[in-house]
């Protein structure tokens, strides 16, 4: 079975951002929430990097072990979703969460969190696949059109991977050994315990 | 216990190091003028998480938050949240209430040895009251909306199902949000009404050597008007509401005053410190209520019976009756019937 | 490299059930609805919610009920030519979807293709015409807006002339729009028409062009998957070209290539570097030089490339030599033995490209650096192959298409110089007469000494650019040779901040009659100076809204389909150019061969046209049929080669790139790679064009043993005329409806009936039959003995932070150019003498970010990018930031050198600009000197992120071949705010 993953290949990833408005674009996602986010380590030295990074959809998700309503779901492609109904907007998960992932509109006083919003991997929510309520809850569900994470599909320069898991590994490792070089799958090892030897 | 511990300490030596870290960059920024090969000088996140606790770097979008790249201290606080806090609230707060029934058993009702003597004293105007059940009303919803947002969905939402229990957690978050800031208040003017009261005094040293009395019937170690248990629940309040206040209120505002990692210490901080005045303050209720015979009118009607309290504040009701003979009798020491 | 799923089957498989339990977090989605109580909410939600209802403003969720139509189209930020597919509900764009039939992007985008559709929800779009009124914005209708400027235009020509209403024009025209307003432009009587090409890539063209011949992207950026050495210099693709480093990181990784970057700026694109290069900005030739001292000293140059392809190298060792390694670190700031390695590596590791962009052509001496470049890439041999080249990265999506139509004050469409053979092309082609056009242009006086001009000469002198519109505004009327200032100003598709000297150009901007802001937005136009009346704003639609063909760097030629109807009240630039010229009275003649449906003219008829006459440049075989079959195809073409392997279009090269010889029915394939000669014409060969005579001081101009496969000619040989077909018996093969045309046109002088005026085509086909090259096969000139330095020599550039360098090397001394003086020597030496390098010690130099594009008003203002990029900055090294007391993040004032100007940004302390330098990138505007101007524009209209424009600061300093401005290095000192 198919365990969807994300990889983000640092050694082509050039900061351009298409992942980041390709998702605001594909679910309408407001201002000042950031599914997926490009960070720049090093900026301006030698040894630049930028990754990009959305919620991992880890294995043994740390958001759905803290969450204290359970909200949490883990579909069998290991897709990590969230049902915005059952969430309080407590802020658990943005502790536990490795990678920044949830998100939080700013709803009344103070910093009172809205319910929690993060990457669906493209696959929406609990409920009917792209049903209008899915829709206005967490956006397009593609992985139910038989389509990937329109981030990885529009990533300018194919850094961004999306897929089954092994398969998106063997790319990396072909093009690491190709190249003959890789700065590491980031992130995999806090996400799936597991890293690409290469 | 241990894992939290080392969570915060690295927590504290990460900001040094990163500290030592940029002094180490900035000193150098002729490195960047040498010809060099960014391909194969490239940095890679195996190397980056043996130095650092986080990976973080440069964002364009205004959210400082957001520029840490990868924290794995999530998971150290997810095994805090699910094993540290559970196990320490659980255990604390079931093994208050184990010893409190154990001492029920032993020792019973702790009765006015003299019986009540139909006189009463003003113990706590209605002032003190005032501040006394704000603080506590407001502590139970807390503690209540706290604990289940650690114990909830074990044990309330098998019972009411996830919809009801959301619809409950919701409105215990606005509860627990709201709530914060009367308790807060409450907290504020406790110390104000009381810590000239509760300053430790000669008297305490005996009163803690006697036991407080509690073990012995009929032993009544002298106290002024806090005895030195009293004296324990009155810091236990204000250190710990002062704790609860400060930690909450940087939970309360994310990222205003703090990074990732102050939310996640000022999150343990709150936890653990609930579970230890969690469980102290059922012994508070314990011994105010059912434990001990005419403890509660002092927060009830604020009228103690004269023997209760010649028994327990002997030096205080000695105090007051000095007053008192100095003057007329106090108003409020005036015959019940 | 996606795994994409195939059907919607395997979508739904995670609906599986799988064994729930609360340990382990994996919980079927099924078993997860039954235990929320969710599912029965959700199925009662999908009937109760409309979303056929929704326009524009809520583009909802697609409903899987309703049918979706699939448009293709091209992305319309930058000149890459990434195919944007658009799904479309009840005539709303509900989304987006990756293209990946296409072989330039595969589906991919960077943040601005990606968020394309926002452009058409329009928020902040100008929704209906309107004009200033005593200072207030005032709607008004499309028909009166037609009339009331109309009659001004006419009223300014009747007063000061044609040549004084300017005529801006714009690369994010499609080619037919920009061939229209071209066209406007001939017809109206001037040649002061331009766009962004002059702030671009005007040196590149003029650089280039005077080379080899053309003034393009010799290759592609699929191309360059076959290189082993790349050289980036004055250019950051990875932020400005992003799915560019698709290919160039593909290649890099497939090839083990080697990648340098030359620039000041440490870049996202030099992050990806195995090498990386600091210099000191505006030090690009004696970079070059310094790499060709090693080569020709280690005899790496490609001595018989050289000898058959090139004329002129020794002249260039001659100066060459003067660069010692010493000199060149003295200058750049770069040690020999680096250079030494860069050269050694681009001489010897071929196929080697050379890539630029902007950094190499913003500067005083941008067309000297283009041949510097040019040069390298000759000297090695890289020119005319796969994998080498100079890859000239161009800006705007139809930058190329744009220049190629002639938006350019020194051409006509394609190329045709302002001569009377070229204009008399023309006025066959348009079927209208010579001497009517001629009766168009002004009689210019006597000025200051200077001679008159007749109408025909006039028609005949370059017109004013894009770059001094303001000053031929400002300058007293004799300074300005032509008739009288400019008065009038028609903007199409322009940003107002783009240009240097913005505190001038507001005085300018206030000094018009007139001022037309054709936009989708208001941009920074409607806001700069102080107007109270006279400014008219037109809603323009996207080409997202209309149909028409756009020019990729590439020279592939990509249809975009019309994906809604324009919105509000905007018309595409077709019908506003036809109601233009129907109210100046010349529509009917404009139109001859144009089909117009009510005012809508058709663009394929345009498209015809431009075959029709556009022989020069190859536009002759594109037809609107062949490119939509392309883009129905895309699929059919090769990633590396661009060649269709199968379907109807086999043997094509996508995009039908120019020159693409011919009638459409001869169906030429189009050149993938310029001055290829180990390909037969037939399929895309080519060589260098002999477009400078064939002999100069006794030396043969024409290829030596150099020739293109399979030519029946084979050495050189010059362009093809009527009368040298005669002389091979050529003229035998032209059939006789081709022979009665060259006979028509020709007249009494029939043998110079060449190439690129013969209406019939026959001349080229039967070049092709030949397997020649139609327009010759000579060499390339590293001399260049028309321009300013034939071979290019470094110059400091007008505001050097070096004056100790200033007196070796001069800037060139001040001279007329464009009807205008070029006042740089004087500005250079006052600079000099004021001590502009100690109190203004940092050098400015700017940029692209990836989130903007131009002037970035449309980027600006839509949603998804402006959030990325929030606040206009400047990059300062943290040692300069340091001894200034500035904190990342913090406001600061950069004051400029001139004007008293200064801008109000933050500051962004990096070590990607080195110690000495700052960088600013230059999308923002609607801040002026530190004064926010939302306020002036209409409501409704103002973009989200409005910031300082970097030209608020940046000074003069202009190209002498064409008048570029100097955008790259001026000098500003920065201090806390």
């Amino acid at each position: 079975m198919a365990r969807m993953k994300f990889l983000c290949d640092a050694d082509r990833c050039i900061e351009c951002n298409a992942c980041v408005t390709a998702c605001k674009n594909e679910h309408e996602v407001p201002w000042g929430i950031n599914r997926r986010r490009v960070v720049t380590i090093n900026d301006g030295k030698p040894g630049e990097r930028s990754v990009s990074m959305a919620c991992m959809h880890c294995t043994d998700a740390p958001c759905a072990a803290v969450c204290p309503v359970d909200c949490f779901l883990t579909t069998a492609d290991g897709v990590v979703l969230h049902s915005k109904d059952l969430c309080i907007g407590c802020g658990y998960c943005f502790y536990a969460c490795p990678f920044g992932a949830p998100q939080y509109p700013k709803v009344g006083n103070f910093g009172s969190r809205g319910k929690m919003d993060k990457c669906t991997y493209c696959a929406g929510g609990p409920e009917a696949d792209n049903s209008p309520e899915e829709y206005v809850k967490y956006g397009a569900n593609r992985l139910a059109e038989g389509k990937l994470p329109i981030c990885a599909e529009m990533c300018s320069t194919k850094a961004l991977l999306a897929g089954d898991g092994e398969m998106i590994a063997t790319i990396y490792k072909e093009r690491v050994l190709k190249r003959g070089y890789g700065s590491g799958a980031w992130g995999w090892k806090v996400a799936y315990k597991e890293t690409i030897a290469v | 216990m241990k894992h939290v511990l080392s969570f915060s300490l690295r927590a504290a030596l990460f900001g040094l190091f990163g500290a030592v870290l940029a002094t180490f960059v900035a000193a150098t920024p002729a490195a960047a003028q040498q010809p060099f090969n960014p391909t194969a000088q490239a940095v890679k996140e195996e190397q980056l998480l043996q130095q650092l606790q986080q990976v973080q770097g440069r964002i364009s979008i205004p959210d400082a938050k957001a520029s840490v790249l990868i924290q794995p201290a999530g998971r150290e606080w997810r095994t805090f949240h699910n094993t540290t806090v559970f196990w320490t609230g659980a255990i604390s707060i079931l093994g208050m209430m184990g010893l409190l029934a154990a001492f029920y058993a032993v020792r019973g009702r702790i009765t006015i040895d003299a019986g009540p003597s139909g006189r009463t004293i003003l113990r706590f105007n209605s002032f003190e009251r005032f501040v006394h059940w704000m603080t506590a009303g407001t502590f139970i919803v807390l503690a209540l909306t706290g604990l289940n947002v650690v114990f909830g969905k074990y044990v309330l939402m098998p019972l009411f199902g996830p919809e009801a229990f959301t619809t409950v957690s919701l409105l215990g978050k606005y509860a627990h949000n709201y709530l914060a800031f009367p308790f807060m208040l409450g907290v504020v003017f406790m110390f104000l009404v009381w810590v000239k009261d509760n300053l430790p005094s000669s008297v305490d040293a005996a009163w803690i050597k006697a036991g407080g009395g509690l073990f012995v019937k009929g032993a009544h170690p002298p106290a002024k008007k806090f005895n030195a248990g009293q004296k324990v629940i009155f810091w236990t309040v204000i250190l710990g509401g002062v704790a609860l206040s400060i930690s909450g209120l940087i939970l309360l505002f994310p990222f205003y005053v703090t990074t990732i990692e102050g939310m996640q210490t000022a999150q343990i901080v709150h936890g653990l410190v609930s579970a230890v005045i969690v469980a102290i303050m059922i012994a508070h209720i314990y011994i105010g209520s059912v434990g001990m015979e005419g403890a509660f009118d002092a927060m009830g009607s604020g009228e103690v019976d004269l023997n209760w309290a010649k028994e327990h504040h002997s030096l205080w009701v000695a105090e007051e009756m000095g007053k008192a003979g100095n003057a007329k009798v106090p108003p409020s020491a005036v015959a019940a019937e | 490299m996606l795994i994409k799923r195939k059907s919607g089957e395997a979508g739904r498989a995670k609906l599986q059930a799988l064994t729930s339990g609360l340990t382990s977090g994996v919980l079927d989605r099924r078993t997860f609805l039954k235990r929320s109580g969710l599912a029965v909410a959700g199925a009662a939600a999908v009937g109760s919610i409309q979303l056929g209802a929704v326009r524009k403003a809520q583009a909802g969720p697609t409903n899987f009920s309703a049918p979706i139509q699939l448009r293709k189209n091209v992305c319309t930020h930058c000149s890459v030519g990434c195919t944007v597919i658009a799904e479309v509900q009840n005539g709303v764009w509900v989304g987006q979807e990756p293209g990946w039939d296409s072989p330039i992007n595969r589906g991919t985008h960077c943040a601005k293709g990606a968020s394309v559709r926002e452009l058409v929800h329009g928020d902040r779009r100008i929704k209906y015409p309107m004009k200033l009124v005593n200072g207030e914005w005032q709607r008004i209708s499309w028909d009166q807006a037609v009339n009331e400027i109309g009659d001004k235009l006419q009223e300014v020509r009747a007063k000061s002339g044609a040549d004084s209403v300017f005529w801006l024009g714009s690369a994010k025209f499609s080619n037919e729009g920009a061939y229209l307003y071209r066209k406007l432009a001939a017809f109206w009587g001037t040649n002061s028409v331009d766009h962004q090409a002059r702030i671009c890539h005007s040196t590149t063209v003029a650089g280039v062009a005077n080379t080899w011949g053309y003034g393009a992207q010799t290759n592609s950026y699929n191309d360059i998957r076959n290189s082993k050495t790349i050289i980036v210099m004055g250019g950051n693709p990875a932020e400005a070209h992003p799915v560019s480093l698709q290919h160039v990181l593909s290649g890099k990784e497939i090839n083990r290539a080697n990648m340098f970057v030359i620039d000041p700026r440490f870049t996202r694109t030099a992050a990806h570097a195995t090498e990386y290069v600091r210099i000191r900005p505006g030090t690009d030739i004696p970079i070059i030089w310094g790499m060709l001292h090693h080569i020709f000293a280690n005899g790496w140059e490609d001595k018989d490339f050289i000898a058959k392809r090139v004329f002129g190298m020794d002249e260039v060792r001659k100066e060459v030599a003067k660069w010692t390694p010493e000199e060149v670190e003295r200058v750049t700031g770069v040690p020999g033995e680096q250079l030494k390695r860069v050269a050694q590596t681009f001489a010897t590791q071929k196929p080697s490209t050379l890539v630029w962009c902007m950094g190499a052509t913003q500067k005083t001496v941008g067309t000297a650096n283009v041949r510097a470049y040019c040069t390298l890439l000759l000297a090695t041999g890289n020119v005319g192959g796969q994998g080498m080249g100079a890859n000239i990265f161009r800006g705007h999506c139809n930058v190329q298409g744009a220049t190629d139509l002639g938006l350019d004050v020194t051409t006509l469409p394609l190329y045709y110089g302002l001569v009377e053979g070229a204009w008399r092309h023309w006025s066959r082609v348009w079927e209208v007469e010579y001497d009517w056009l001629q009766a168009r242009f002004d009689e210019v006086p006597a000025k200051q000494g200077r001679a008159a001009r007749t109408r025909k000469a006039n028609m005949e002198t370059p017109g004013i650019p894009t770059t001094r519109w303001f000053d031929a505004a400002l300058m007293p009327a004799d300074d300005v040779d032509q008739k009288d200032n400019i008065k009038a100003m028609m903007v199409f598709g322009h940003g107002g901040n783009t240009v240097t000297r913005m505190p001038e150009i507001g005085k300018g901007i206030d000094k018009l009659d007139l001022l037309v802001i054709a936009d989708p937005h208001p941009t920074t136009f409607a806001v700069m100076g102080e107007r109270k009346n006279g400014t008219y704003l037109l809603p323009i639609c996207t080409q997202f809204e209309t149909t028409g063909s756009r020019t990729a760097s590439n020279r592939s030629i990509q249809w975009g389909q019309q994906v809604v109807k324009p919105i509000f009240e905007s018309k595409d630039d077709y019908e506003v150019i036809y109601r233009l010229a129907e109210k100046l009275g010349f529509a009917d003649r404009m139109f001859k061969n144009i089909k117009v449906e009510g005012k809508q003219p058709v663009p394929e008829d345009i498209l015809r046209e431009i075959n029709r006459g556009g022989w020069s440049t190859g536009y002759c075989g594109q037809s609107p049929e062949r490119l939509k079959a392309h883009m129905e195809r895309q699929g059919d073409f090769d990633l590396v080669t661009l060649r269709a392997k199968d379907g109807p279009n086999k043997g094509d090269y996508y995009g039908l790139p120019w020159p693409c010889w011919g009638t459409p029915e001869v169906k030429h394939p189009g050149t993938h790679l310029l001055y290829n000669t180990n390909l037969n014409v037939r399929d895309g060969g080519g060589a260098f064009r002999p477009r400078f005579g064939v002999e100069r001081e006794g030396k043969t101009l024409l290829a030596e043993g150099s020739f293109s496969l399979g030519s029946e000619i084979t050495d050189g040989y010059p362009e093809f005329t009527f009368g040298i077909f005669k002389r091979l018996g050529w003229d035998q093969l032209l059939t006789e409806k081709e022979l009665e045309t060259i006979t028509r046109i020709g007249g009494n002088n029939v043998d110079a009936i060449n190439w690129a005026n013969d209406l019939s085509g026959g001349i080229q086909r039967v070049c092709l039959e030949k397997g020649v090259v139609p327009f010759g096969n000579g060499k390339a000139r590293a001399i260049a003995w028309n321009l300013p330095d034939p071979v290019p020599v470094h110059r400091e550039p007008i505001y050097s932070p070096r004056i100790d360098l200033v007196e070796k090397y001069p800037t060139l001394p001040d001279a007329r150019q464009f009807r205008l003086p070029n006042r740089g020597a004087t500005v250079q030496k006052a600079g000099v003498e004021r001590g502009v390098a100690k109190d203004f010690p940092i050098v400015l130099t700017s940029g692209r970010l990836v989130e903007y594009e131009g002037g970035g008003e449309e980027t600006r203002s839509n949603k998804w990018l402006a959030e990325l990029q929030q606040d206009m900055f400047v990059e300062i090294n943290p040692a300069d930031a340091a001894a200034r007391g500035i904190a990342d993040g913090s406001w600061v004032w950069v004051n400029g050198p001139d004007y008293g100007s200064k801008a109000k940004v933050k500051a962004l302390v990096t070590e990607r600009v080195g110690k000495g330098v700052a960088f600013m990138p230059f999308h923002f505007g609607g801040w002026f000197q530190g004064v926010d101007q939302r306020s002036k524009y209409p409501k409704g209209t103002d973009p989200i992120v409005l910031g300082e424009a970097v030209n608020g600061v940046t000074t003069y300093g202009y190209d002498p071949v064409t008048a570029m401005q100097e955008t790259k290095v001026t000098l500003c000192q920065i201090k806390a705010a």
